[in-house]
Parts: structure tokens; C-alpha cells; sequence
């Protein structure tokens, strides 16, 4: 281990040479910054490592989580020189703890500004940091550190290495306090080594991880790591293994809205390839509702909504037009909106182009295979136009119109459209052609099926909608109090009207 | 790998080539070498064996998957199927790829057709490269069947029947053309008042009329032999009933629900 270190740092000796121009052109163009911006990533950094400090102190676990909602926009602007000021913050004295973390980092360049941003800092985090901080702390600068070797390419390899340090080192630990922030962690093991192109190789790691995970009932670490895995699984196509781990897994229900969502999606992704669309769609919409906003994460609003607008034309629907007039879809589903327009129209000829126009983009998006068993929507479509503009057509015309290859093909197609009830009607086989029935009429059993399959759907947004609120701890207590306070004084009441009915009695007499 | 492995290895290779192929010594052979494998920790690879010798163990596995299909033991060829999977899959890294890959998959393939397991057929599709699905003529035979059964284009698997990339996949076509079949025939029944017996004998390809008058007959289709014609059963002229328990039930859960919101 020490060897792959001294190597890394001695590289990034060599690179830094390089850099340091650049990076005291980007610290002045930063100080200039910096007035706008409300606080610099040092300082936040610092004042994270106290928050975590007093949460795991006070057992409340909400300050360690207010820190790790700050992470998505703290990464994307901590630097070399941020880090390395803030573990000099935290860590007063030097310790094995602040050596290590400084390993991954590249030496300071000696620029003038560096010692001036530790003073400044210092001052600020000074009251925090008299004693050793608690092992969380460093753990999340860990974490910091990981995010930040992963954003270039060249030190890919060095998160990686680290990443599989603190995984072990955490799971040495074992603390009930590092819960939240372990899950972060996983899922940062993750990205490392999908980034350095090994992801078959975590299986295991995770996997483990996830087994350990279920046992002390870490149910924010476990919702990650069965993310992690899924995702894991899906991008080599491992649809069977993914399937299983689902089936032997519980997704624990007190996970984040962010991991559900996700969840879902990839839950839906599995269903649709097991052509069990219900379901799929079922999935999906849940992780729409679950998603961050359309503008916070666009990329994956996009993605669940092309595999959404797939899904919902093979189970025969047609999406709804102004959700490609939505400002974040709009671009990017325009080839799944050309889609639409060919299976609505029931035109295979304008099916098979845009499917070949396309076809690179739906591979990129794995949408290709699911796109392609579209195929006989669209065959059943035209049917079903047809059946509907005319009362008796001849199966030659319907070969010619559906561009089929043969009279006999169309004839066993409509017999299968008949026995699938897509169509009303029957084929008369001397003559040649079919006659379409009569619509069915608007009222029976299947009715009330739907308008159940409906109010079933608004009960369970409801019950989500519940679940999904948010109550501040202990605030049942003051409410407790209360009542109290309400029964006493129910009780003097009660007591009064008592003694009042005896004074009234004794006024009667 | 150990002198007895090499013995049996040669007597199978032997066996399986000859023409005819000697099914029986196959399996003898290929028995003991089941038996040679596990002890040298190759049936499920241990870590650490070579990987010229996991080849060789894939190349048993292969032809054991082969002999089972001629020899017509479907379920010995999924086990087979499924030790091949941690070859193909778990070793594609170390070991060059196999020749027979595409012709066992696609033979996989083929059969969850057969047997109408649709969602598997699909997800063990989406486990292979589109680009091997489009030009592999091996996988590209059940991908295509597969689309015109599910178009109803029944011909074109009909014809197709005889282009078979390999002489095992006509193994299965018998049980295929069952399948057809039985889909023609429900379709039939739902798409036809009456229809003529030649006729009927063509769209279910029948080559004789007794072929189809015992089918007619398995499926309860009243047949009038003076006018040739086959009547199907009215189905949907049943009394349509109303299903009181599925409402009864609809309705106690919407009382449950409206009393947790009330």
C-alpha cells in the first residue's frame, strides 16, 4: 500500500509543476469570486466536520444528514487547496488521521495565499476543533476526497485505491452514528470503480456489504448498496441476476426519495424487458413522481421518461402530446416522439424508418430492443383503424395497406387480432375478406374494472403522499403535554360542574 | 489435467464426431468425465485452474449440450445451458471465444419458444450484444421466429422451418409447429363461424385429412363431413354474469381506505 501512495503523490508532485500556474491564475479569478459567494468551500467544509461533530455527540442524526444534502453542490467546487485547508483546520495537531488524508492530496504549492486562507480559516473553525474530532469526520473528508479524485480521469486509479481503503476502514468501525454517511460512501465505491472500468469486479465487495448492511438494520446503507448493485447489474445486461437480487432483497420503505426513486426506475427497467408492462409502468411512474425536479437533474427526468413514453406504447397507450412541449424532454425525445406519431398512425413503412434513423440513439439509451417489440403494436393499430373506417374490407386491401407480405399473413394476423381482442369482427374465409363487428357497448363488468383500477391508483397517491411527509422529532411530545394540559383541565371542569350542580342543588333547597 | 481425463476426453471427441454420431458412448464418455471434472475443481471453476483447460471443459459442456438435444433430454440440456452461462459470462475475459456460443444460445433460445416462456426469451436476449443478434444467423433464426409469432405471421414460420442454421434446431421445430398450431387453432375459433376442411387442413398446414380430423377432434370442433365444413364453438354467447364477489370485495377495501382518511 504504501508503495502505490508514494507514487501517486510523487506523480502528482510532477503534474502540479504544471498546474501551479494555472492554479494561481484560478485562485485569483476565484478570490474574485469568492466576494459573491456566500462562503468559501474550506470554510463550509469546516463548519460541515462541527455539524457532524454535534450530531453524533447529541445522537441526532439530522445534522449529519443537513451536511450531506450540501454534498451534490459542495463537490462540484472544492479543490486541491480548499481540502488541504480544511483537514489543516480540523486537525490541529498532527496526527496518523490528518497524515493519511494529506497523502491524497498534492503537496501544497507555496504560493503566498495558501498560509493567509489557513489563518483565515483557522480563526473560524478554532472553537471546533479543540479536542481530536470523531471518526465521521473523517470519514466525510474521505468521502470529499474520493468525489474530488474522481472528477479527472488521472487520478481515477488513486480514488479507487482509497475508496477500497475506507470501505474497509468503515466496515472495521462499525458505528450506528456513521449510518448516513456509510451510504454515501457506498455509493461513491461504486462510482469509482464503475469510472475505472471494473465494475464487475465490486460485485462481490458489495454484495458483502449489502449482506452486512441487512443484518444491523442499516437501512439507508442497504437502500444504496441495492441501488448500487442493481445499476451494477443492468449495465452488463444481467437482467436474471438483477431479477433474483430483487426477489431476495426488501427495500427498506424509510429509504431516501431519492433512492426509491431510483429504485423504481431500475424496477421498471427489469419488469419491461420481462414484457410485464404493468407493472413496468407502474415503476416508472413512481419514480417520476419520486424525482428531483425536471431542472435539478435533467439527465435522469430524460431517461425515466423515454423509457416511460416506451413502455406506455406497448401496452397499447399513446403518451399525452404536451409532454414533448415539456422544456427539459422536449430535445431529447424527439426520436421517441417520432415513434409515436408512426405506431399512432399504425404506419409500418414510417415505423421501420424512423427506427433506422434513430436507431443509434436508442441503443445509447438501451431502449432499442424494448422499441423494436413495438413492431406489432403497430401492426395491431392499423388493424384496428381499419376495422373502425370500414364494415367490410377484403384481405388484399389490408395487405396493401399495412404493407404486408402476403394475403395469407394478413389473414392469420387479423385472426390473432380477433382472438386478442383488439378487434370485433370475423373473417369470412370463401370470400375473402372481413367483416367487422359492431363496437362493443360502453357498459359491463369491464367498467367497473376500470373505474376500480382507477380509484385503487388515487388511494395508493394518497397513502404514498402520507408516508412521504416529514414530521420534526419529538414534536408529538409538545403535542402530548398538551393534551395533557387539555385533560387536567377537562378534569377541574368536569369538577366544577360538579361542585356547581351541588351548589345549584343546595340553592334549589 | 490428469492422464484419465485425457483418455475419456479423446473417447468422447471420438464418439461424438463419428458418423452417425454414437450417442450412447457420448454419454458413457461424457459421464466420466463429469465425474474427472468436478475433481479437478473444473465443472465449477475453482480459482486458479488454467484457463487452456477451462477451455477444454467448456468444449465437453458444449458437446454434452449437443448430445442431450439428440439424444432428446431437454432438461439435461438446461443443466448444461446453465454451467456453459459461467464460461460465456463470468470467464469471457480470459478465454478466447467459443465457436459454439451463438449455436447453444440461439438452441436456448429456440426452446423457451417452445414452450411459450416469452419473458425469458426476452431477458436472456437482452443479455447478448445487438450487434451479434442482428448478424449471427444463429440467433438471428429465433429472434426472427419469435417476431412472427408474436405478429401472427404463422406462414413465415412455417417456412422458415427448414432454414434451420443447424441440423439440432430441427429438433425443436416439431414442438414448434405444435405450438403454431394450437395458436392458429384458438384463433380460428375466435376469428371463423364455419370454415371449408381444405382450407382449414392449409392454414393449420396439414398435409392429410385425418392428420386434421383427429385434431379438429382433440379440440371439440363439430365437423360436417357431407359439406365439408368444420363449425366452431360460439364462445362468447355465454350469459355474461356479474361478478358479485369481486365487486363485494372492490367495494369493503374503498370503505377501509375511506375510513383510515375520515
Amino acid at each position: 500500500m504504501p508503495d502505490v501512495e508514494m507514487k501517486s503523490t510523487s506523480e502528482k508532485d510532477k503534474k502540479d509543476d504544471k498546474k501551479k500556474t494555472e492554479e494561481e491564475k484560478k485562485k485569483e479569478e476565484e478570490k474574485k469570486k469568492e466576494a459573491k459567494k456566500p462562503l468559501p468551500p474550506a470554510v463550509e467544509i469546516k463548519n460541515n466536520a462541527a455539524l457532524i461533530d454535534r450530531g453524533v455527540s447529541t445522537l441526532e442524526p439530522r445534522f449529519t444528514q443537513r451536511v450531506l444534502r450540501t454534498l451534490t453542490a459542495l463537490r462540484k467546487r472544492i479543490d486541491d487547496a480548499a481540502l488541504r485547508t480544511a483537514i489543516d483546520g480540523i486537525y490541529t495537531k498532527d496526527g496518523t488521521v490528518k497524515k493519511a488524508l494529506l497523502t491524497w492530496l498534492p503537496a501544497a504549492p507555496d504560493g503566498g495565499d495558501a498560509p493567509m486562507d489557513i489563518d483565515e480559516a483557522a480563526a473560524t473553525a478554532a472553537k471546533a476543533s479543540t479536542s481530536e474530532p470523531v471518526p465521521e469526520v473523517e470519514f466525510y473528508l474521505r468521502l470529499l476526497i474520493i468525489h474530488h479524485l474522481l472528477k479527472k480521469e488521472e487520478t481515477h486509479k488513486q480514488a479507487l485505491v482509497l475508496a477500497n481503503e475506507t470501505a474497509t476502514k468503515m466496515q472495521q468501525l462499525n458505528r450506528r452514528s456513521m449510518d448516513a454517511l456509510a451510504a454515501k460512501i457506498w455509493y461513491a465505491v461504486d462510482r469509482a470503480y464503475e469510472l475505472g472500468g471494473e465494475l464487475a469486479d465490486a460485485r462481490p465487495l458489495l454484495l458483502t456489504a449489502q449482506k452486512t448492511a441487512s443484518l444491523r438494520h442499516d437501512d439507508e446503507a442497504q437502500a444504496a448498496l441495492i441501488n448500487c448493485l442493481l445499476r451494477n447489474y443492468l449495465e452488463d445486461s444481467l437482467y436474471d441476476q438483477a431479477d433474483k437480487l430483487i426477489s431476495k432483497t426488501t427495500f427498506p420503505t424509510s429509504a431516501s426519495n431519492a433512492h426509491l426513486a431510483r429504485y423504481h426506475y431500475y424496477l421498471g427497467r427489469i419488469r419491461a424487458v420481462q414484457l410485464n408492462y404493468t407493472d413496468a409502468h407502474t415503476n416508472l411512474q413512481q419514480a417520476i413522481r419520486r424525482a428531483p425536479p425536471a431542472k435539478t437533474a435533467p439527465g435522469f427526468y430524460q431517461t425515466i421518461h423515454k423509457y416511460n413514453v416506451v413502455v406506455e406504447l406497448l401496452m397499447g397507450d399513446i403518451p399525452a402530446r404536451t409532454l414533448f412541449r415539456h422544456v427539459v424532454l422536449e430535445k431529447a425525445l424527439i426520436a421517441y416522439f417520432e415513434i409515436v406519431k408512426a405506431v399512432r398512425t399504425g404506419s409500418l413503412s414510417q415505423f421501420q424508418t424512423t427506427l433506422s434513423k434513430h436507431a443509434g440513439q436508442f441503443s445509447t439509451d438501451n431502449t432499442y430492443s424494448l422499441i423494436v417489440r413495438l413492431r406489432q403494436n403497430v401492426i395491431k393499430t392499423g388493424i384496428r383503424r381499419l376495422s373502425l373506417s370500414y364494415s367490410r374490407i377484403s384481405l388484399r386491401d389490408i395487405c396493401v395497406k399495412l404493407h404486408l407480405d402476403t394475403e395469407e399473413d394478413a389473414e392469420y394476423i387479423v385472426g390473432k387480432a380477433i382472438r386478442d381482442g383488439v378487434i370485433e369482427g370475423r373473417v369470412v374465409h370463401e370470400k375473402g375478406w372481413m367483416e367487422c363487428g359492431i363496437q362493443k357497448r360502453g357498459y359491463g363488468p369491464e367498467v367497473s374494472e376500470v373505474f376500480g383500477r382507477r380509484i385503487a391508483f388515487c388511494l395508493d397517491l394518497h397513502n404514498q403522499s402520507v408516508k412521504a411527509m416529514r414530521y420534526p422529532l419529538d414534536a408529538h411530545r409538545k403535542e402530548l403535554a398538551d393534551a395533557e394540559g387539555a385533560r387536567e383541565r377537562e378534569k377541574e371542569l368536569a369538577k366544577e360542574i360538579q361542585d356547581g350542580d351541588l351548589d345549584d342543588d343546595d340553592m334549589d333547597f | 489435467m490428469a492422464a484419465h481425463l485425457k483418455t475419456n476426453y479423446d473417447k468422447l471427441i471420438k464418439a461424438f464426431t463419428s458418423k452417425p454420431c454414437n450417442l450412447k458412448e457420448t454419454n458413457v464418455a461424457l459421464a466420466n468425465l463429469k465425474l474427472g471434472m468436478i475433481e479437478a475443481g473444473l465443472l465449477i471453476p475453482q480459482p486458479g485452474v488454467k484457463a487452456v483447460e477451462l477451455r477444454i471443459a467448456r468444449e465437453v459442456l458444449e458437446i454434452g449440450a449437443y448430445a442431450s438435444i439428440r439424444s432428446r433430454d431437454v432438461p439435461s440440456f438446461d443443466r448444461y445451458y446453465s454451467q456453459l452461462l459461467t464460461f460465456y459470462v463470468d470467464y469471457s475475459e480470459t478465454l478466447p471465444p467459443s465457436p459454439h456460443e451463438p449455436a447453444i444460445r440461439g438452441l436456448y433460445l429456440i426452446r423457451l419458444l417452445t414452450q411459450n416462456r416469452i419473458a425469458d426469451f426476452h431477458t436472456s436476449l437482452e443479455s447478448l450484444d445487438p450487434e451479434v443478434i442482428a448478424t449471427n444467423s444463429y440467433i438471428k433464426h429465433p429472434v426472427n421466429l419469435e417476431r412472427w409469432l408474436m405478429e401472427g405471421s404463422y406462414s413465415k414460420v412455417w417456412n422458415a422451418r427448414e432454414e434451420a442454421p443447424a441440423e439440432e434446431y430441427k429438433f425443436f421445430v416439431d414442438s414448434l409447429m405444435g405450438t403454431i398450431r394450437n395458436e392458429i387453432a384458438s384463433c380460428q375459433e375466435a376469428a371463423y363461424d364455419s370454415l371449408p376442411l381444405k382450407d382449414a387442413a392449409t392454414l393449420l398446414f396439414f398435409k392429410t385429412q385425418t392428420e386434421l380430423l383427429k385434431f379438429a377432434e382433440h379440440r371439440g370442433w363439430q365437423i360436417d363431413l357431407t359439406g365439408g365444413l368444420i363449425y366452431f364453438k360460439k364462445k362468447n354467447e355465454e350469459k355474461v354474469e356479474i361478478p358479485k364477489q369481486r365487486i363485494i370485495a372492490a367495494s369493503l377495501a374503498y370503505a377501509r381506505e375511506l375510513e383510515q382518511i375520515v
